[in-house]
């Protein structure tokens, strides 16, 4: 009986090992393994970035992949929460075996997955994870980040606000990295485009915050000239619904990053308040160029919405990978990042690359002004101005000094 | 008063405006949660879920008249009434067997109920951000010497006392309100003059869940309709509860003042630490009166 056992127990353990075996059609094919918060809030910005992949993608595929190469992916939900992110990374890299890993909004884990990139050898490519510590003090070979960061978020900031008028600041914001990240990268950058600047002083609330009028009202008590608002994601949009219903607005004049995108803006229709100033890395309608308007047409056409910034960052990722396959000659992984390094890609906003140095992706910043526009269900961002890559980015020194710490 | 200019005290009667319209929403939804607590003893987890799907179910019905100030007091009159519906089923559905069983026990299932209304509300409404726009009426804000308060805080502000004095002359004018608080203290003895206890807990758990739904209906154009509003109204509403002395509908008047009164004053004095200041006053309480500010039924 024993030995019938051991048999069975034998067979069952080889039927596994044979069926585990990857089929041939199945290794022919690049695998990029997404981690990313499919769930909640985040959602609304990070889909945009799957989907803008997908459908790159999926041209690419149509065409005859790379180097005679289909490219696929699969995703994982990080509920926005560092260990099982970072849990599905590894899944991902050990079972599914991909070749390449992107995603995270969640800055926390992005960081995790880049320190998981350089031991595993992986290379990684971050979508919408706003720290400058990825690219910046804790970068390393295996990793890029393929969307703006907070550093170049305050300096877009800083160049735009050293224009105004204004000198009394207050600072308001999210008490937590993200917030304070923005929150320091304008104001020290505004400090040295224009030294009299003078703050006020500063509030912070719990992420998540629903209700901003009590924060409003005090804020208005101290009569500033201009408020700096550092609040991502969850607050945007509920902290623009009551600056409405306030006229905070109307009687000061306000900064908030993403405040003139189309996700922020969409979720509250003609109920925006008009006149704030934002920036973005994209718009749907600017610039108004053959590729951009091409690319609009395009996703719209495949999901039935306008794209909104994860969109492009997406987008961008799936064109980056296939040229530095194309350029590396073959599915390598150091080849690839060689390849990376330094390369350019003709995006829906123009031509974008990849700096060499810190392998951050070199995208401009459009700093705008909300605006109603007749007949158009929500806002739209006017009087844009662009501020070019060069300006934003930290010097190489800069990172290589921040690194070296 | 000196050091009070009188732009400053604008300012500052604003702020306590401002204070008592958000305490005016959490005694809404506190006071279902403490009913519900002292009559049936069961600590309700799940009742920012309720106030969650009152919010959602606000914006699907007032989305479905196109978005009109008319959609907006239809939804606020149906709102409330569905999440009612689903009080009913989970109380008559799963809660009247588990009466007796441990406060431990409760706890859990309706701490499941959370998590599984959470799922629930993802799958029908997805996770993207939802915004309601404030009927008509309430569009804007006045102004007392330059400083602004929308109206609709102040429609808030009116329908607080006007909650209050419904749930006053509930427990104290109205046959079932004094056989609840009867059952809340002495179940036995309610059950034995022949009084059908059942139908009192259902209406009770009923009236609760309704005033979650109406909390979650009235905070829908104020705020982002998401997952996870939820999880930040339930910690507060415990609190309130808590410090106000569980189960007691007044105790969650006083501890929704002290909570949205703090968390504005605080705000205006001290911004940068304006988070901790509700929760200081929650421990303050707690040391000096653990068993909350007034009777607690428990």
């Amino acid at each position: 009986m024993k030995t019938l056992v051991g048999t069975l127990a034998f067979a069952v353990l080889a039927a596994c090992v044979l069926l585990a075996v990857p089929d041939a059609q199945a290794a022919k094919k690049i695998k990029v393994g997404i981690v990313d918060c499919y769930s909640g809030p985040p959602s609304t910005y990070t889909n945009d970035v799957r989907d803008a992949f997908a459908l790159a993608v999926k041209k690419i595929n149509a065409q005859g992949g790379v180097l005679g190469r289909e490219i696929e992916f699969v995703t994982r939900d990080s509920k926005f929460k560092v260990d099982i992110g970072l849990a599905a990374a590894k899944e991902l890299v050990m079972r599914e075996d991909v070749d390449i890993l992107m995603g995270t909004i969640n800055s926390a884990l992005a960081l995790a997955v880049a320190d998981l990139a350089k031991t595993e050898k992986i290379p990684f490519l971050a979508t919408f994870a706003k720290s400058d510590k990825i690219t910046g003090e804790k970068g390393n070979r295996y990793t890029f980040s393929m969307n703006e960061n907070t550093a170049m978020i305050g300096k877009a900031a800083a160049v735009g606000l050293a224009k105004l008028p204004y000198t009394r600041y207050w600072i308001a914001g999210d008490d937590y990295e993200y917030g304070h990240a923005i929150a320091e990268g304008v104001w020290n950058h505004l400090k040295l485009l224009k030294p009299e600047v003078q703050l006020l002083g500063q509030s912070w609330w719990k992420v998540g915050e629903p209700d901003f009028t009590p924060y409003i009202t005090a804020m208005l008590a101290e009569k500033p000239d201009a408020v700096i608002v550092a609040t991502g994601g969850r607050g945007c949009v509920p902290f623009l619904k009551t600056a409405q219903a306030t006229g905070f607005n109307k009687q000061v004049p306000f900064y908030m990053h993403t405040a003139t995108e189309l996700s922020t803006l969409k979720p509250l229709g003609t109920d925006a308040p008009e006149g704030v100033i934002g920036t973005a890395n994209y718009h749907s309608h600017y610039p108004d160029t053959e590729a951009n308007r091409a690319f609009v047409a395009e996703f719209e056409q495949a999901y039935g919405r306008t794209p909104a910034a994860g969109a492009l960052y997406g987008y961008i990722t799936a064109q980056f990978i296939t040229k530095a396959y194309q350029k590396a000659g073959k599915v390598d992984t150091e080849k690839f990042i060689d390849a990376l390094e330094g390369l350019s890609v003709d995006s829906p906003i123009g031509e974008v690359t990849v700096r060499a140095e810190d392998h951050q992706v070199m995208l401009p910043m459009f700093m705008g002004v909300t605006k109603k526009a007749p007949g158009e269900e929500t806002l739209t961002a006017t009087d844009i101005v662009v501020i070019p890559a060069a300006e934003l980015m930290p010097s190489a020194e800069e990172i290589k000094k921040s690194r070296a710490k | 008063m000196e050091f009070l200019s009188s732009l400053t005290l604008s300012v500052f009667c604003i702020q306590v405006l401002v204070g008592l319209s958000k305490a005016t929403i959490l005694f809404i939804v506190a006071s279902g949660l403490t009913l519900i607590l002292g009559v049936l003893r069961i600590p309700n987890l799940a009742h920012g879920s309720l106030y969650m799907i009152g919010a959602f179910t606000t914006y699907t019905v007032a989305v479905y008249f196109g978005q009109s100030s008319a959609g907006f007091w239809l939804a606020l009159l149906l709102a409330p009434l569905a999440v009612a519906l689903i009080g009913l089923a989970m109380e008559r559905g799963l809660f009247r067997f588990l009466y007796q069983r441990d406060h431990m026990m409760l706890l859990l299932f309706t701490f499941s109920f959370a998590l599984v209304f959470g799922d629930l509300v993802k799958m029908i409404w997805g996770s993207d951000y939802r915004s309601l726009s404030v009927p008509e009426v309430f569009q804007g804000s006045f102004s007392l010497l330059g400083t602004p308060f929308p109206r609709y805080n102040l429609f808030l502000l009116c329908l607080g006392p006007l909650f209050a004095f419904g749930l006053w002359f509930f427990t104290r004018r109205t046959k079932l309100g004094k056989i609840s608080r009867a059952a809340a203290v002495d179940r036995e003895m309610v059950g034995a003059v022949g009084i059908n206890v059942n139908l009192i807990y259902s209406a009770v758990f009923v009236l609760g869940c309704y005033l979650a739904g109406i909390g979650g209906a009235l905070v829908a154009p104020t705020q982002n309709i998401t997952q996870g509003m939820d999880q930040s109204i339930i910690i507060e509403i415990f609190l309130i509860v808590i410090i106000g002395g569980l189960g007691n509908v007044w105790g969650a008047l006083l501890g929704a003042l002290i909570f949205g009164l703090t968390d504005a004053i605080g705000i205006l004095l001290a911004p940068q630490f304006a988070i901790v200041f509700p929760y200081v006053a929650v421990i303050f309480v707690l040391l000096f009166r653990p068993q909350g500010l007034l009777k607690s039924v428990w």
